[in-house]
Parts: C-alpha cells; structure tokens; sequence
C-alpha cells in the first residue's frame, strides 16, 4: 500500500512537474497564433522527454553518475566545457524566466508591481534551497502544480467548436495568415519547452539525491511515462485555450494575464485563483528546478562536492554557485525586461544546445562499464537513434529560422 | 612532464612521414607497487588520422551498441593502431618521433571482443 | 575543425588487418578513455576533483622515451584544465597533485584512501565553506 502511494505520488509530482513558465508561453503563444495545428509537436516532445529523462534516471541509478558528470567523461573538457558554457548561460535564461514568471503570477492575484515581487521570490527560492529537503520540495510544488488541470477544465466550460480543434490537431496545415518559416520556429520552440536540458540534468541529479538504486528503475520509469504524458496533455490544454479564444480574434498572447484569461471566462473568479496557484507553484518548482541545475551542471563538470543531502558547508562551492545565479537572476529582471520574452528565447535555446546533452547520455546508456546489464534495449536505441536525427535536425534549424523569423513575430 | 601534453601530438616516423596523431596513451598496472596498486606505467601511444570523436575509444573497445552510430565511429577511426612505448624516441609537446624499425598493432583493448566493421 | 590526416596522404591502407598485442601482465588503462575526467572521490565517498590531468615520471622532458620505466605518479587538477581545453602550459608551481600513491580503485570513479581534508586540490572549497557558506545562518546544519 505504502508503494502504491509512493508510485502515485510520483506520478502526480512529475504531472505537476513537468509544466514551467517555458511550457506555458510556448503553448500560449501558440495556441492563439496557429491553433492546434502544432499539436503533433507536443507529442514528439514528450515521448522525447520520457525517452530522455528515463536513459539519464536510469544511468543516475545504476552508475550513480549524474548527467553532467557524464559528459565531462565522455566528451572531454573542451566539447563539455562548451556544452557547460552555453548550459549554464540557457539555465540561467530559464532562471530568470521563472522567478520572472512567479512575480507576474503574484502581480495578477495582488495587482502589486512585479519589481516588488521579483526580489521576494528570489529570496523564497534560494531559502527553500537552502533549507528544505529535497523530496518535500519535490512534492509540494508538484502537487500545487496539478491545480493547472484547471485549463483542461477550461477547455470544457469554453465550449468549443471540437471538430474545427479536432481538424486543427489530426491534419495541421500552416494557417493562412502564418509563414511556413513561423510556424517551423515555434515548432522548434515548443520542443524544446517540453525537452529542455535543465529537466534532464535535475531529474539525474535528483536520482542521486534520493539515492535511487537499480532496484528503482521500475518506479521511475512508471513516473515518467505515466506523468509526463499527462503532463503533455496540460500543455495542449492550455494551447487550446489559447485557439478557442485568441484565434478567432487574431490576437496574439504576450503576456501572463492573456494565458490567463481563458480560465477566467469559463469558470470565474475562482477558476482564476486556482490557475494562479497553479502557475505559482510551476514557476516556482521550476525555479527551484533550475536554481539547483546551475550548481549540478558548474560542480559536476569541476568535480566538486554537490547535493541538497549534504549540509551546505559540505557543498560549499556548489551553494555558492546557485546564490550567485539567483542574485545575477533577479538583477537581470530588475532591469525590466519582459519575462515573457525571456521565456521565449530560453526555449529555443534550449533546443540549439540538446545535442550535446543528449548524445553523450545515449553512448553511456549503452556502456556496459557503466551499466551492466542494464544497457538500452534494441527497441529504446532505435528510437534513440531517430530521435538523435530530430534533435540535432531542430537544433541546426533553429538558428537560421530565428534570423528568417526575427524570433517569430 | 604532463600526459595532455602528448595528446593530439602529431605522430611522425624517423623519416619524418606523419603517420597520425596521439589519441590516448596506454598504460598499463605493472609498475612498483605505489600505495594500494601498482603504479601505472606508460605501455604504448594510439595513433590515429584524425583527433576528434576519438575519446569515444568505439576503435578499441568492443562496444557496438547503438549499432548505427557505433559502426560510424569505428569506420572515423579505421587506421588507428597501437605502438609500444619502447619504438618511441622522442616524445615531447611538439610532437612524436618513433625509432627506425617501430611496429604497429592493432588498438583494441586486449581482454575486450573487439569487432571490425 | 580538429587536426587529421588527409585521405590522400595517410600512409597506410586503412583496412588492413593489424596483429594483436601480446597482453600485458597488469590491468590495462588507456588514458584518456578510462582516468582522465573521472570524478575522485575520497575515502568518505565526498568528491574531490575531475582528473584534469597526469604527472608522469621521472622529471624531464623527451629524456623519457623509449624506456620501459616511465611511470604516472599524480593525478592533478586545477588551472591545468585550461591548458587542456586553450592549449599552454601551467607553471609547475601551480599544479595541484594528488600522489598515485593515495588511489585505492579505477572504475567509474576514481577512489581515493584518504580524506579530501588533507588534499591541497580542495583549497578553494575550503576558503568558500569558512569565508562565505559557513557564515550564512544554516549553513552548518542538514536541511530541514
């Protein structure tokens, strides 16, 4: 029974989990500009993630070597040196993007100016951080989290034209007002809000955390394929919203109370209160999530004493590390820029660097120095293989597009 | 001296013919006993045509899985071989000189199956 | 682009089948493949460093060749990584060593026997631990 409840909780923490700020823009943003004609890429990118964070948990698990670890193995200093660079500069995009999206989310239920927030949410998550263990952290936000079915719910009460969204989503063609380079641009970015790297790097480090073993491949693999799916299913919830009341209309979503406001219409004010809850404790995971990626990804590549388990002065290098990209985090936000937009580039930045995350994990996954019997199946290496091809064909798109596009507007 | 100055050292013979570049340095645990283990001494340099992809060492274990991408790496580094330590003459930062009569061998990890493409 | 041979100037076939080694007596470590940019952890289990690098011995430069002698006697750390990565050569001065003579296994990991207290690579992490984490109100305790 205790298991039982184990495995659920692990299921509704990786639903809960697996949305950001990243995941709600992208699919926003989406939704009220091309329907649910880029459905079909939620889907890629989720069966990406759990194909993902499922290798780097499993080889977390057996090898008790966590990602970035991994990486400085396999691609020497000077490749994974380059991959820390750009890494850490993309975390710390997210970064911001988080703790940015938790003061807009706290402005919309206070109507206090987000430049008032922004240091008090900085300091809320280095304090969890600091203090709070590691598998507490995971469960609240995660389940707070859940609270965002609210734009499933939504999607209901709109009452929407279903075979119009239907067609959207089973035979997508670029909308007529919409370039075809567009449309491709941000079909590149919301793969990468579903598999950003930082997700990767916390999902193996937390393993590592949480001392799993061998023995907890199964519950991990049933967390991930059964939560992050559902999961998938929000995001597409939310670019529904977004098509059933922006499209029409042909207004484009750029900020945090348009996302909003479809709930808003179909259940009221208390719908709304949910929904902010909801983002709060997304960002706010999230933050957490990547807060802790900027010290796993700098103290796996030196080799320096890392985790949450450890108390702080035995990590002391590493709990600098995240002090000083909250402190560089708030800073930048101080200076007024537009969270939104933030967002919109760290997701498709975080599809330029996956190749080099990506590739390394799937060669140790197969190394049986490392994982014994427990190497990838021929079934995970063929569809590791095709999605090596799809993740290094985005990541050389992405660039070019963004130039086209002018960042998709 | 530092074994990373040796690596990726272009490789010449005692006619001055590149024949390749120092990918990794073999060593082996035979030494004096140093501490808990032997120390280990340095058996041999692996020669390659080309330096990068090959830390991925796919020309030298028996590693084949995921089979695409290990067949492709392997096939990068066809032409790499071992040689001893002892054929050596000069060995610095600049580069590699092996003696008059060096032999060359095959790279593979001895003790690993090791399968041509 | 990393330095090769062109095809048209490689001196040998590229398919020929090369004679096996005689296997050597001990266990067999090619360098970069199994101990550079390993993490070392100590005799607690506690990280100490990635291998950056390896001091082979005796002292002296292309002296060494040819001799069946030539042994590593330290994994280092520290600013020689930047010569891995930029190319250069540290100062010897400032090259942190780690004696052979303290590893005790080379696996995934490189174990070592002693405690990382007593290792000069981990300086820094002392400095921060005793000038900035140590002083922040929690930092001596485990998280709630």
């Amino acid at each position: 029974m205790k298991r039982l409840l184990g495995v659920a909780l692990g299921i509704l923490t990786a639903i809960g989990g697996f949305l950001d700020i990243g995941d709600l823009v992208t699919n926003a943003v989406v939704g009220s500009r091309f329907g649910l004609t880029l459905a079909w890429v939620v889907l890629v990118g989720v069966v990406g993630i759990c194909l993902f964070a499922q290798m780097s948990g499993r080889v977390a698990a057996v090898s008790g070597r966590a990602t970035f670890e991994i990486i400085r193995e396999r691609l020497g200093p000077r490749t994974a040196g380059a991959n820390l660079v750009a890494s850490f500069l993309i975390n710390l995009l997210t970064l911001t993007a988080e703790v940015g999206g938790i003061a807009l989310a706290l402005q919309l239920a206070s109507s206090v100016e987000p430049r008032l927030w922004i240091p008090v949410a900085g300091l809320a998550v280095w304090l969890v951080i600091w203090r709070t263990k590691f598998s507490v952290m995971e469960n609240v936000t995660g389940l707070l989290g859940l609270t965002l079915v609210v734009f499933a719910v939504a999607v209901f009460l709109l009452g929407p034209d279903w075979a119009s969204l239907g067609s959207q989503a089973l035979s997508p063609t670029v909308p007529a007002e919409e370039g075809a380079a567009s449309y491709w641009y941000y079909a590149i970015a919301l793969f990468g809000a579903a598999m950003t790297p930082y997700e990767v790097f916390f999902f193996s480090s937390g393993a590592r955390e949480e001392r799993w073993t061998a023995k907890d491949i199964a519950e991990s693999r049933i967390n991930v394929l059964v939560g992050f799916p559902f999961g998938g299913v929000l995001s597409v919830a939310i670019a529904a919203c977004a098509a059933i009341v922006f499209l029409p209309q042909a207004i484009e979503v750029s900020s945090l109370s348009q996302i909003v406001l479809p709930v808003a219409l179909a259940g009221g004010k208390l719908a709304l209160a949910v929904v902010i809850v909801g983002i709060v404790a997304a960002t706010f995971g999230a933050a957490l999530e990547t807060g802790l990626s900027s010290g796993y990804t700098l103290a796996q590549f030196f080799g320096w004493s890392w985790g949450k388990f450890r108390r702080p002065a035995q990590a002391a290098r590493f709990h600098l590390t995240m002090i000083v990209a909250m402190l560089v985090a708030v800073g930048v936000l101080m200076t007024s820029v537009d969270p939104i937009r933030v967002t919109e580039f760290s997701v498709v930045f975080s599809a330029i660097a996956l190749p080099l995350t990506y590739l390394p994990i799937l060669l140790v996954a197969n190394d049986p120095e490392y994982m014994g019997e427990h190497v990838n199946g021929r079934a995970t290496n063929a569809l590791a293989l095709v999605y090596l091809v799809v993740i290094v064909v985005a990541s050389l798109a992405a660039i070019p597009l963004m130039i086209v596009t002018g960042a998709g507007s | 001296m530092i074994l990373g100055d040796l690596l990726d050292a272009p490789v010449v013979d005692s006619s001055g013919r590149v024949l390749g570049f120092v990918v990794d340095v073999r060593l082996v645990l035979d030494g004096p006993v140093d501490g808990l283990l032997a120390a280990p001494r340095v058996h041999g340099l692996l020669v390659s045509p080309r330096t990068g992809t090959s830390f991925l060492g796919y020309e030298r274990t028996g590693l084949d899985a995921p089979a695409l991408l290990a067949r492709f790496l392997r096939w990068r580094h066809r032409g790499s071989f071992l040689v001893h330590w002892t054929d050596v003459e000069v060995a610095s930062a600049d580069g590699v000189r092996l003696a008059d009569g060096y032999r060359r061998w095959s790279p593979a990890i001895p003790g690993v199956a090791h399968q041509r493409p | 682009m990393s330095p090769r041979l062109r095809r048209s100037t490689r001196p040998f076939p590229p398919d020929e089948t090369l004679p096996e080694p005689v296997r050597p007596a001990g266990l067999v470590l090619d360098a970069r493949l199994h101990l550079l940019d390993r993490q070392t952890l100590d005799v607690d289990d506690v990280p100490v460093a990635t291998v950056d690098d390896l001091e082979i011995g005796p002292p002296g430069s292309s002296l060494l060749a040819g001799t069946d002698s030539v042994f590593v006697t330290a994994l280092l750390s520290g600013p020689v990584l930047a010569t891995r990565i930029f190319g250069g050569r540290p100062p010897a001065s400032r090259l942190h060593r780690i004696d052979w003579r303290h590893v005790t296994d080379v696996g995934t990991t490189v174990r070592l026997g002693v405690h990382g207290d007593s290792l000069d690579v981990l300086w820094v992490e002392r400095w921060v631990r005793d000038h900035v984490i140590g002083r922040i109100p929690g930092g001596r305790h485990d998280p709630g």
